[in-house]
């Protein structure tokens, strides 16, 4: 137990540890973060494809989200980070925080296009009528009656899905990335350290930080937006 | 003002209106009644294009409404539903204030003007602020009509206004409907409420398995109705 301590402390007195650690978590930090913007995007524009009204000019694009999302749901994460690694992007030179980011926030956009979808669908078709009968914009209905209850209604998975994000990205050190999971088993593996158990938890404790400080933001919001329950 | 021809909608294979040629004529309340799943909200849906017809024609005086006409005309034509539809996330102001903002009809203040005096004549201008899901049954119903009002609406479309409410609360909302027909609105209401559709409206319609059976005044038609559909209904519900 001593020796645990000792460790601790050596870790956080140690400035090349504390480098590694910082420089493993930004990556983690960037890498999420792009991620998640584009799974929200992304996200957002399938669910409004797959929502929208049939129409003959939608068919195609209906046909191409469907079969995305098929796809990304139905397949491994880590496959889909190779193969983007090493077959897509495999292109020299090009930057692999970029690749990085788009293989997870391509494979967030078909879990939150579904999160998405769910939400706008449990939108009372009542509320719509309403708006239709009030002769409004369907623009209107959306941005003022759907939009707002969709976003009320997907806010706790949303929650979810934003830090199963943050926590999958991990598997970016099996590509000889050097994020906060690497950095730990960096830190403990080589130099003087001399334990994995000590950096590992470091590591974890960081992690349950941000998906903490993210998890008690948005419910924030989400107590904000319930406020006309 | 408006008239239906020919008018009939199925849903798949199921035909739910089966030819109805309507005509509501200006300042005439007419009542709709009929046994359940008869096609009444269907109708009334069919008028303001919620429903798409699946063959005949609806007129807007005499316009043919049509996909692309339809949402200048809904302006015209008030509809209050059966669950009130006030917009869960807007407070009753903004749901009062919508409409005429959004289509430029009217300034904010306006709005704001004109939602207040509205609030005030049925009592709730203290909970202009509240949301929904906070006011009474019969409250929200009460807003959803003076929502419809916002708009100066030529025809008030009610589709069993009062049939999701509370005993207690189907009377205040009985008088404000009243309140508004009396200046001679032209309306067509859905009801169930036998007596009141009696007293309100000029004609009544009855609709089975998606036909007008019978239409007459209240007067004819509860006293000497012909059809023995209609004898065995009232013979029910009187
Ligand atoms: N969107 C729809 N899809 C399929 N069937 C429908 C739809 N809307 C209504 N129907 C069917 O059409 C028939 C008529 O429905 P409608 O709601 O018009 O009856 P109603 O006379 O208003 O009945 P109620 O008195 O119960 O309100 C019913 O059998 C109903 O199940
Ligand atoms: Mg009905």
């Amino acid at each position: 137990m001593n020796n645990f301590l000792q460790k601790i402390l050596e870790l956080f007195t140690t400035q090349d540890y504390i480098n590694s650690f910082l420089r493993g978590f930004l990556l983690t930090l960037e890498i999420s973060f792009f991620a998640i913007i584009i799974g929200l995007v992304l996200g957002t524009i399938i669910a409004l494809i797959q929502t929208a009204k049939p129409s003959p000019w939608l068919v195609i694009p209906k046909f191409i989200c469907k079969v995305y999302v098929t796809i990304i749901r139905g397949t491994p994460m880590a496959l889909q980070l190779f193969i983007m690694f090493f077959i897509i992007f495999s292109i020299r030179n090009f930057p692999e925080l970029v690749t990085a980011f788009l293989a997870f926030g391509l494979n967030s956009a078909a879990y939150t296009s579904e999160i998405i979808r769910g939400g706008i669908l449990s939108v009372d078709k009542g509320q719509t009528e309403a708006g239709l009968a009030l002769g409004l914009r369907p623009f209107t209905i959306f941005r003022k009656i759907v939009a707002p209850q969709t976003i009320k209604n997907s806010l706790p998975s949303l929650s979810n899905e934003i830090i199963t994000v943050i926590k999958e990205t991990a598997i970016v050190s099996m590509i000889g990335m050097y994020d906060l999971n690497m950095a730990a088993k960096d830190i403990g593996s080589g130099q003087n350290m001399s334990s994995y158990i000590v950096p590992m938890v470091v590591a974890a404790l960081f992690y349950l930080a941000v998906i903490y400080l993210i998890s008690f933001a948005i419910r924030k919001l989400e107590k904000r937006l319930r406020k006309h329950d | 003002m408006i008239k239906t021809r020919n008018l009939k909608k199925s849903f798949d294979t199921v035909k739910v209106i089966n030819n109805i040629n309507f005509e509501l004529k200006p300042g005439e309340c007419v009542a709709v009644i009929g046994p359940s799943g008869s096609g009444k909200s269907t109708f009334l849906r069919l008028i303001n294009r919620l429903e798409t017809p699946t063959s005949g024609e609806v007129y807007y005086g005499s316009q043919l409404i049509t996909d692309k006409n339809i949402r200048l005309i809904r302006r015209k034509i008030g509809m209050v539903f059966q669950h009130f539809n006030l917009i869960n996330n807007l407070t009753v102001l903004e749901n009062l204030t919508l409409a005429p903002t959004s289509l430029r009809l009217l300034s904010d203040k306006a709005a704001e003007e004109k939602a207040f005096s509205l609030l005030r004549r049925i009592g709730l201008y203290n909970k202009r602020d509240s949301y929904p899901s906070s006011l009474s049954g019969g409250q929200q119903q009460r807003v959803a009509i003076i929502r419809a009002l916002m708009l100066d609406p030529e025809v008030l479309l009610f589709d069993e206004p009062t049939s999701a409410l509370d005993p207690e609360m189907i009377g205040e909302v009985l008088d404000l409907i009243r309140d508004v027909l009396k200046d001679g609105m032209t309306a067509i209401i859905v009801t169930h409420e036998i007596n009141f559709a009696k007293e309100v409206a000029s004609r009544i319609v009855f609709i089975d398995n998606g036909r007008i059976v019978e239409e007459g005044t209240p007067n004819k038609f509860f006293t000497h109705p012909e059809s023995p559909r209609v004898k065995d209904f009232l013979s029910k519900v009187l």
